[in-house]
């Protein structure tokens, strides 16, 4: 039992960095049908921004917003460059768009900014844990968990309450009936790749502050989470987002705890499995977005 | 399999014999300018060339972005390499295989044999999964089903050392050397490019490219689609195989990383630069990244001359650095993805190109084709049909009847139901409850494609042509279903369907670049062309002027006369559906109103109700 409630903390931290990168990946697609395979570039890009930050003696809590700042601003650039260029493309062109965004990213940074691995210190207290009962609690668990609620509650609010939230809602249930009623495209998408870029820059601010480290390839890791934890919850659905990203970070603390040793280092593996079988057998994801064709 | 055997087998066989000695060719020349080296590079060249045709065979012609077909490389490198290799180089690398792996030792043919007969049997288990996700062209769940495999070869390949020596150097396998000669290469490499024209245009090829231009369309004709995915899939796999037991074999070792992600991309991009949609296409793109690649290469290394302008790396050296082929990949994919997604040749074949200029044919339109009795044995018949739409009942215990020596109509204003109905009839909507049958036969619950082949055959609303293929090949591909389906019926004739049909001077343009009226006339032609009992259409005359409408009720009844069917068709239009209907239903709200004579129907004052306006029936 106290290890299943472990097993469930330690998923909730893991799952909360998921449920961002997934909620970014998921508004991206809601207006554009692009599915964001260069979303983990974000992550890239805003690393190695604060590292240099760090190198230049900034303290580390003047990093948070830079990354954040960065993330915003580069996901806005990649959408000027590349992907408002292919608005309204075959879904194939999409998906090898975003990919080709993810390689180009990767490449430059391989090659004019550094190919070793950067790692730059953290504060003090992301390791440290405290103890209820017999579980063993991370602070930096705690606090992930923690801005991740409190930054869902932000955008519910932001997609609730405001005309921004309305027209992007609007969009993603149906675009072009969207644009018919007046909702201004143009606006919208940079908007919706605003909000991804904000929320992979917190989501950024936990990766970098776990793995301490970045490197031109950082980004890989991190998008294939967000993506597949979009994908369990259903494309399009921003809660099915969230969800498939806490069901994500759950899978996989579970599996890394009970596989046994031999097979530990298949986890990943057997986590792309288990995706691969949910699509078999349910392609929706685990909510389903209706999505009718006309005929 | 092969609709016209000058123009899908000759034609195709001599084109792809120029396309291969053009290509090896070139290798050559480039080889005899540059020695040393380049050799090496000529060879892989060559092997990719066979990896990327296999990808175009399932890519290109279904139009699924797989991320997966290296990892069935990868599958394919390692069945080679534990056939391959001799027990004693094994007992070094491996020595707790499992399997009894350790004692094998065949000769390297027979091992690719092994390596081809166990992917094979991976892609079908793989083809099924896809299958049950609904693949269809540009289907984001197929893609990640494929990365997922890619995924999990690699993770088994780096986490089984006993079976594949783990992911160090050190423990990587060594065959006995390079390919001796490269006559195995070549001869693969002929016997793809030969495989994957053939393929592209036997009825599987088409059909699968049908299905990838409207996956609902192709159904609707009575194409399974899945069933060509995975015939295109294995025949893919058969080809990957080979090339990645061929790469194997050259490089002497298998590592995880070998056939991973960079494998992966890098036969990706030379597909979509050349054009996934081509055969010579693909052949191109290696052609033209292998080039980009190497001078990547070199101006990242040290810079060298080109054409006697020596580009000294030196001023430039922040740009040309080590690893600026990576930058060229990633530039390549995203440059074509935004300017040229269709590639540099889009779907142009070098033997369709000659058989335009030199292949035969006829100029002339055929003589106008014999009016065909239909034979009145087998009856539509729907009967208590209910929708509901959440809350919405959008047909409320409908019922018609169809003879096939008869028009008839189904009208109602805009609301009333009435594709609903359609899309009951031809599976596209389950009803709540009621049947529908033809001939006795029931198909109230049955897919779309098997009420298709059954013969119902209908048109859409909005148009659903095949976009890319061309006026011809659209009738041709549903005259080659019906040839398949129903072989006690004589085929129907796709030229005379065309000229009938007015099409005769369009037959060689794309659907896609055909006016409305045209391309509504081909959609019909094109659902007459399945021979169908019935054909359904479902507004033929929407967005038609008067006269085009008057036009249409003509082509309708000539084309149902030339393949025997019967017609049903909705419209709201009164004038249209009285100008041609022998039988008429009207339906209002989700519920027949009247049925009748168009007579009867026009001096119905029910039928003048829904029609004017509540008024008039008060």
């Amino acid at each position: 039992m106290t290890e299943l409630l472990q097993n469930l903390i330690d998923g909730l931290g893991r799952g909360s960095i998921y449920a961002l990168l997934a909620l970014g990946v998921a508004v991206i697609f809601g207006v554009m049908h692009l599915l964001n395979f260069a979303h983990g570039e974000l992550i890239t890009v805003s690393g190695y921004a604060s590292f240099w930050a760090l190198g230049a003696g900034w303290s580390w809590y003047l990093t948070v917003p830079l990354i954040v700042a960065v993330s915003v601003l580069t996901s806005l650039i990649i959408e000027r460059v590349a992907f408002s260029r292919v608005r309204g493309a075959d879904d194939f062109t999409l998906l090898l768009t975003s990919f080709g965004v993810h390689f180009v990213v990767s490449a430059i940074f391989l090659l004019y900014v550094s190919a070793s691995v950067k790692t730059y210190p953290r504060p003090a207290w992301v390791t440290n844990t405290f103890a209820v009962d017999s579980l063993r609690i991370e602070v930096f668990d705690t606090v992930v968990i923690v801005v991740t609620i409190a930054t869902l509650v932000a955008t519910t609010l932001l997609l609730q309450r405001t005309t921004f939230g309305l027209s992007l809602r609007a969009a993603a249930a149906d675009f072009d009936t969207a644009r018919l009623m007046g909702v201004r495209s143009n606006s919208v998408i940079r908007g919706a790749f605003a909000l991804s870029g904000a929320l992979a820059g917190i989501a950024s601010v936990f990766w970098l502050m776990r793995s301490g480290s970045t490197s031109p390839t950082a980004g890989i890791d991190p998008m294939l989470k967000g993506v597949l934890a979009a994908l369990i919850g259903g494309l399009g659905s921003l809660r099915g987002a969230v969800l498939g990203g806490f069901t994500l970070g759950l899978a996989e603390v579970i599996l890394r705890s009970r596989l046994p040793d031999s097979v530990a280092s298949l986890t990943e593996g057997v986590v792309f499995l288990l995706i691969a079988l949910l699509f078999i057998f349910r392609p929706q994801g685990l909510i389903s977005v209706p999505h009718a064709e006309r005929v | 399999m092969f609709p016209n055997l000058r123009r899908d087998v000759i034609f195709p066989v001599c084109g792809s014999v120029i396309l291969f000695v053009l290509f090896v060719g070139v290798g050559l020349a480039y080889q005899s300018q540059f020695s040393g080296a380049a050799e090496r590079l000529v060879t892989f060249a060559l092997i990719d060339a066979i990896l990327v045709l296999g990808i175009q065979i399932y890519v290109g012609n279904t139009g699924i972005l797989s991320f997966g077909h290296i990892g069935f490389g990868a599958i394919a490198g390692y069945a080679f390499a534990l056939f391959a290799i001799t027990p004693a180089e094994k007992l070094k690398r491996i020595p707790d295989a499992p399997f009894g792996l350790l004692d094998v030792n065949v000769s390297p043919w027979l091992a690719v044999v092994v390596a081809v007969a166990v992917t094979l049997v991976v892609a079908f288990v793989v083809g099924i999964g896809l299958a049950r996700s609904g693949a269809e062209s540009g289907a984001v769940s197929a893609t990640v089903i494929t990365l997922a495999l890619l995924f999990v070869t690699h993770e088994l390949a780096r986490n089984w050392p006993d079976l594949t020596g783990g992911d160090r150097a050190g423990l990587s396998f060594r065959i006995g050397g390079t390919l001796d000669s490269r006559v195995p290469v070549y001869l693969a490499l002929l016997v793809s490019i030969v495989l994957a024209r053939l393929y592209a245009q036997s009825r599987g090829g088409r059909v699968a490219v049908a299905a990838r231009e409207d996956d609902l369309a192709a159904r609707a004709m009575g194409v399974n689609p899945l069933i060509q995915q995975m015939v295109a899939l294995l025949i893919s796999v058969v080809v990957v195989s080979v090339g990645a037991s061929l790469r194997v074999y050259e490089n002497g070792s298998i590592l995880p990383r070998d056939m991973f992600f960079n494998l992966t991309l890098v036969t990706l991009v030379m597909l979509i630069v050349g054009g996934r949609r081509s055969v010579t296409g693909a052949l191109v793109g290696v052609a033209v990244i292998t080039t980009g690649r190497e001078l990547a290469r070199r101006l990242g290394q040290d810079g060298f001359e080109v054409f006697g302008i020596g580009l000294d790396g030196a001023p430039l050296d922040w740009i040309f650095r080590e690893n600026l082929k990576s930058v060229f990949m990633g530039v390549s994919m995203l440059g074509f993805m935004i300017w040229r997604p269709s590639g540099l040749l889009d779907d142009w074949e070098l033997d369709k190109w000659l058989h335009s200029r030199f292949g035969r044919r006829s100029e002339v339109p055929p003589e106008s084709l014999p009016v065909i009795e239909p034979d009145d044995s087998s009856v539509l018949v729907a009967e208590g049909v209910d929708v509901a739409f959440g809350g919405f009942q959008a047909l409320d215990d409908v019922g018609i009847r169809a003879s096939r020596n008869e028009v008839v109509g189904v009208i109602g204003p805009n609301g009333a139901g009435k594709t609903t109905l359609l899309n009951v009839i031809t599976g596209l909507v389950e009803s709540s409850s009621g049947s529908v049958a033809l001939g006795g036969v029931d198909l109230s619950s049955a897919q779309s494609f098997r009420i298709a082949r059954s013969g119902l055959v209908r048109t859409f609303q909005n148009l659903r042509l095949f976009a890319a293929l061309t006026v011809r090949e659209n009738v041709e591909v549903s005259a080659l279903v019906a040839a398949s389906l129903r072989r006690h019926r004589p085929p129907p004739d796709v030229d005379g369907l065309i000229a009938a049909a007015g099409l005769w001077e369009h037959r060689d343009r794309r659907a896609r670049e055909l006016d409305y009226g045209t391309s509504r006339r081909l959609e019909l032609a094109r659902a007459a062309a399945t021979a169908p009992a019935f054909l359904l259409l479902d507004e033929p005359t929407s967005g038609m002027s008067d006269s085009e409408s008057l036009l249409m009720v003509e082509q309708v009844r000539q084309m149902a006369g030339l393949v025997g069917a019967g017609v049903v068709v909705i419209d709201h239009d009164l004038n249209f559906i009285i100008g041609i209907c022998d039988r008429i239903y009207c339906l209002d709200c989700g519920q027949v109103i009247a049925e009748g004579t168009p007579e009867e129907i026009q001096a119905d004052p029910v039928v003048q109700a829904a029609y004017i306006g509540s008024a008039a029936g008060d």
